[in-house]
């Protein structure tokens, strides 16, 4: 199961981890259904980065912080800081690759 | 209404799906817009048999009086949802027609998402979106504007009243059903009849420019061009699509869904009438002997 993320745990995961990737979505969205899978096998595989799930419809403060206003949206922080942002469904490979450039 | 085959799209693998299922005597009802074909517009002279140029709108006006001749119904309106309840498909028109299937062809073909205007692509995430169901929550309160003619626009038009201050829907000649259209008026939508030119911004959207040099205030552009996605209704009932929005089928056209069948261009290249003409025969014989099988 993929860490899900709220108001009181957001800032703690990215502080706690060197890197992460946070799958931002809302249960009426297609594309977001669409991306879950995904990111859940990315999730179970061989990676060097933590991964976590937004509920941007219960968190709407951090979609404000993050100036999200398109879903899904993928967030990379690094040492604690936003460091790319990914709006739209994307396959596999580019996500692992866009998190290991980051 | 209770059918046998319920076939999504009006174009020539459609309707080709829509002959071979009528004849072999399973009740068929085939829905779309003919207009919306990517082949309406087009100049044929490739197709076996038709020596062309042919206009496209001619051998699909043809092929629906073939499919109607042989007992299937023809309704030229728009699939607004599609679901799928225990081993039957539920599948809704603008119009407010509903059907209950038991085998569903989707035959949508490709449709053309992206509006290809200044600031587009920049903008995207930044106020620009694709999917006004999924990004309404974060224009509470608002200005925005829904681009498109077709019923995805009406129907997101009027959805966005409810999160929106200020909904602009921007529409040349609006082509989904009145019902739609009045519904999205009287939610309060200001329409305006011009075409959009440019999206402006910084960080972040701030105008949208139109073709009389006019410019829009707003917050969001909301791009819905054309029907309900069939990456949408093949979710709806239940089935995953690929990456790039196409649907998967085995050598019978059926997909992994019991009685949910694709065809056309919807499940990859080349989109050639050809093609799409013989996948619809595939595509209504298997549907038929589906409900054959079943029954």
């Amino acid at each position: 199961m993929v860490t899900e993320l709220n108001e009181s745990n957001f800032d703690s995961f990215v502080e706690e981890n060197k890197k992460v990737l946070i799958d931002c979505w809302a249960p009426w969205c297609g594309p977001c259904r669409r991306m879950g899978p995904i990111i859940e096998e990315i999730d179970a595989g061989e990676k060097d980065f933590a991964v976590a799930k937004l509920n941007t419809d219960e968190n709407q403060a951090i979609s404000v912080r993050f100036n999200i206003n398109a879903i899904p949206t993928l967030l990379v922080f690094k040492d604690g800081l936003l460091v790319k942002t990914l709006v739209g469904l994307r396959p596999k490979d580019e996500i692992i690759n866009a998190v290991n450039g980051a | 209404m209770e059918i046998d085959v319920v076939i999504i799209g009006a174009g020539p693998s459609g309707i080709q799906a829509a002959i071979h299922a009528a004849r072999r005597k399973v009740s068929t009802v085939i829905i779309g817009k003919r207009s919306n074909s990517a082949s309406a517009g087009a100049h044929i002279e490739n197709y076996f048999g038709v020596v062309g140029p042919i206009d496209g709108i001619e051998l699909l006006k043809n092929g629906i009086e073939q499919a109607v001749s042989f007992g299937a119904e023809f309704v030229e309106e728009n699939v607004v949802s599609a679901n799928r309840e225990g081993k039957k498909f539920i599948i809704k028109t603008e119009g407010n027609k509903e059907y209950t299937a038991k085998a569903v062809i989707v035959a949508t073909g490709i449709s053309r998402v992206k509006l290809g205007i200044p600031g587009e692509k920049e903008f995207v995430g930044k106020g620009v979106s694709y999917c006004s169901v999924c990004d309404c929550n974060f224009f509470k309160g608002k200005s925005v504007a829904i681009i498109g003619d077709e019923t995805e626009a009406a129907v997101s038009a009027e959805l966005m009243t409810k999160y929106a201050s200020q909904v602009y829907w921007i529409t040349k000649e609006p082509k989904a059903v009145k019902s739609l259209v009045d519904r999205a008026l009287l939610a309060g939508v200001i329409m305006k009849s011009a075409a959009p030119t440019e999206i402006r911004g910084t960080d972040k959207v701030n105008a949208l420019v139109l073709e009389d040099g006019s410019e829009i205030t707003l917050d969001g552009v909301f791009i819905e061009l054309g029907a309900k996605s069939a990456a949408d209704l093949v979710m709806d009932m239940d089935l995953m699509p690929e990456m790039d929005d196409t649907i998967k089928v085995d050598g019978k056209f059926a997909t992994k869904i019991p009685g949910l069948f694709a065809c056309g261009d919807v499940i990859g290249k080349p989109w050639q009438i050809a093609r799409a003409v013989g996948q619809g025969c595939m595509a209504g014989l298997s549907a038929a002997d589906f409900i054959k099988v079943t029954k």
